[in-house]
């Protein structure tokens, strides 16, 4: 086993890794831009090395720094997290190249996976269902137009280096077209440095549904079941849970070894997740890996009682995975909700600033991983997620009631987040249905506002207000009244002595 | 004592008087008798009417942050020029619309040029914070008179990016 780790990460996924690490008896090496100096995953690692300026390019995208802090520190191994360097097979390549083991799919895995447009054909060839789309990447804005028309509208644009939203854009119509995918290659090129996007048939209301695998390095590959990820917002995932409302056990059975074949096909090893589209009527089309650990993970250890990262760690020491596909089973059901430092009342934009007060909430059945604390101010480079709440229950409906409790348990103060917004989601009855597709958002919620205009709690907070003023100039004239007694002649008076004669 | 604050940028007023061991507070048509006490610097609790209340709070510099039952209100003091707390597009005195970016973040690409005409909800501007991309976009037809930043540049909430002549 590794002795030391080097974490190339931020935020609420370092600090979940570091902690790993240690529970494993890793020491844990943290790296930092300019902007996270006082981020959590340095305070909690047991070393740290600065790697440079706040932009993401310069810092935590810059492979040679990253390696470099691995040499310095004499890490064995690097974890990426997601997002950043977690999918770049020219990274893990440079790993292998420098000795240092990447903690991921080989470098070949991951480039095929990685390329989604060659990964559709060799799949495609495989058997594995996938989604009409491209041969290719856009090369050119001309040929586009003809391309969209062949697929029909509406179309997707899609970042062919990554996930998670970026560069990710819905065409309904031509004219929107062309600037549509100028934005998408712009995102695309500042969040994967590689502005290469692809088109493909935008299914409408789809359910997002991906299963998680493991692979060791030894031909072994087991799926832990499924997470649903149907509630997303402009495409980025905002709750997740397990098991999926929509699947029963043969459609299930039937979609994990798909995702076992997928990843046998892909030569894949280490953890991975198999994304699908599940159309209204059941039918399920592969649409990406996502070739590292995921945000949604912990709702995956919840159910199955495994935690994925050190089955990361041990994967890529050369460990055969301990357990079979018939020794998983799934328990319980498991809710994850992602909590961003955004504005639900100002069309959800960043909300970048100081977090004054922070208070988790807690409990039997609670988890809460997070990279952020009171003080600690949101940089505005990065993503801006905080921190995930994950319940676990034995069914979904006392899951829900579980997050419901914790969401109305949870304080962030100063930072505007999706708290509230989050709570009214779980609240909503066709939520509580399980009837959830990727559209819910856009249908149920377009024109929330949140309690925010209740007259009751505006009179708390001015009360609270009034009363903070008041006890403040009390304070004060209290100080400067005893300052007064200070210089009083009973001062002067030398010693006296309690009930002296 | 009466105070004037910001509530969510709204103006409000309230008075409050302490009374033995209870405070009135009075909006000017309702009075609400409270047993208010402060638990920690964070935490305050309101008894009315036989229910309790607890009331987080937190301060910055002279912003005041409540969060009451999930709910976060921001309460400041009203400014010199009360419209320097508007969000959104600002009037100059001429009537020019100082277009201004919602959050700290980076220009990405300025859309239109010096004295271009431009419809309403006409992308003006791409500014990306977070690793998202928001378009700001023109809230009436006009003319753009003044543009004040390049592709590139970081800006804050208080910069006026464009100015634009309905």
């Amino acid at each position: 086993m590794f002795k030391k780790i080097l974490v190339a990460n931020r935020g609420e996924i370092a600090v979940r890794v570091i902690k790993a690490c240690h529970e494993m008896g890793i020491s844990a090496v943290a790296v930092y831009s300019d902007a996270d100096r006082l981020s959590l995953h340095v305070q909690i690692a047991d070393e740290a090395v600065g790697i440079g300026p706040p932009p993401a390019t310069e810092s935590y995208l810059d492979m040679d720094r990253i390696i470099q802090a691995a040499q310095k520190t004499e890490a064995e191994a690097i974890h990426p997290g997601y997002g950043f360097l977690s999918e770049n097979a020219a990274f893990a390549r440079r790993c292998e190249k420098e000795n240092i083991v990447f903690i991921g799919p080989n470098s070949d895995a991951l480039e095929l996976v990685g390329d989604k447009v060659r990964s559709r054909q060799t799949l495609g060839k495989a058997d594995i269902p996938i989604i009409p789309g491209m041969k290719g990447i856009v090369k050119d804005t001309a040929s586009v137009l003809a391309e969209a028309r062949t697929i029909g509208f509406p179309v997707m644009i899609k970042a062919s280096a990554g996930g998670g939203g970026k560069g990710m854009r819905v065409v309904s119509e031509e004219s929107s077209l062309i600037p549509s995918l100028e934005a998408g290659m712009r995102e695309a090129k500042s969040a994967f440095g590689d502005e290469s996007v692809y088109l493909e048939k935008y299914i409408e209301e789809p359910r997002h549904v991906e299963f998680q695998v493991l692979a060791d390095n030894h031909g072994n590959v087991v799926h832990l079941f499924e997470r649903e990820c149907s509630i997303q917002r402009r495409h980025q995932k905002i709750v997740e849970e397990t098991p999926s409302q929509a699947l029963d056990n043969e459609l299930r059975a039937r979609m994990g070894e798909t995702a076992r074949k997928v990843m046998h096909v892909s030569g894949y090893n280490n953890a991975g997740t198999v994304e699908f589209l599940l159309d209204k009527d059941k039918n399920f089309y592969f649409l990406e890996v996502n070739a590292r650990l995921q945000v949604e993970h912990p709702v995956t250890e919840l159910t199955t009682g495994t935690d994925l990262v050190q089955h990361q760690i041990k994967i890529a020491a050369g460990e055969k995975l301990p357990f079979e596909q018939e020794d998983l089973e799934q328990k319980g059901h498991a809710i994850e909700c992602r909590i961003y430092a955004e504005d639900p009342h100002n069309d959800f934009l960043p909300s970048p600033g100081k977090i004054l007060y922070f208070k988790e909430p807690q409990g039997p059945g609670i988890r809460h991983d997070c990279g952020i604390f009171s003080g600690w101010e949101v940089p505005i480079y990065y993503d801006p997620i905080l921190a995930k709440l994950i319940v676990w229950a034995e069914n979904r409906e006392s899951a829900c009631q579980k997050m419901i409790k914790a969401l109305d348990d949870y304080v962030i103060l100063g930072v505007q987040t999706s708290i509230r917004f989050l709570r009214d989601l779980i609240s909503h009855p066709q939520f509580r249905r399980g009837a959830t597709t990727t559209s819910f958002i856009q249908d149920h919620f377009d024109d929330w506002s949140g309690d925010r205009d209740s007259e009751e709690k505006k009179n708390l907070a001015l009360m609270a207000a009034a009363y903070d003023s008041l006890s403040r100039s009390t304070l004060r004239e209290d100080y400067a009244a005893a300052k007064k007694e200070l210089f009083s002649p009973w001062q002067s008076l030398g010693k006296w002595r309690l009930g002296g004669k | 004592v009466e105070f004037e604050f910001l509530l969510n940028d709204v103006l409000r007023k309230i008075s409050v008087e302490k009374k033995e061991k209870v405070y009135v507070f009075s909006d000017g048509e309702k009075k609400y008798v409270a047993d208010v006490q402060q638990i920690s610097p964070h935490q305050i609790s309101a008894l009315i009417d036989g229910v309790s209340y607890l009331i987080i709070m937190a301060k910055d510099k002279d912003r005041r942050y409540f969060m009451i039952d999930g709910q976060q209100f921001v309460v400041e003091e009203p400014a010199e020029e009360a419209d320097s707390f508007h969000r959104g597009d600002e009037k100059t005195a001429e009537g020019i619309l100082l277009v201004k970016a919602p959050m700290p973040g980076k220009v990405i690409k300025v859309c239109v040029s010096l004295k271009d005409k431009v419809r309403k909800n006409q992308t003006l501007a791409i500014v990306e914070a977070m690793k998202m991309e928001n378009e700001i976009k023109a809230s009436v037809d006009g003319t753009i008179k003044a543009i004040h930043v390049s592709d590139g540049d970081l800006v804050d909430p208080d910069m006026p990016l464009i100015e634009l002549e309905p």
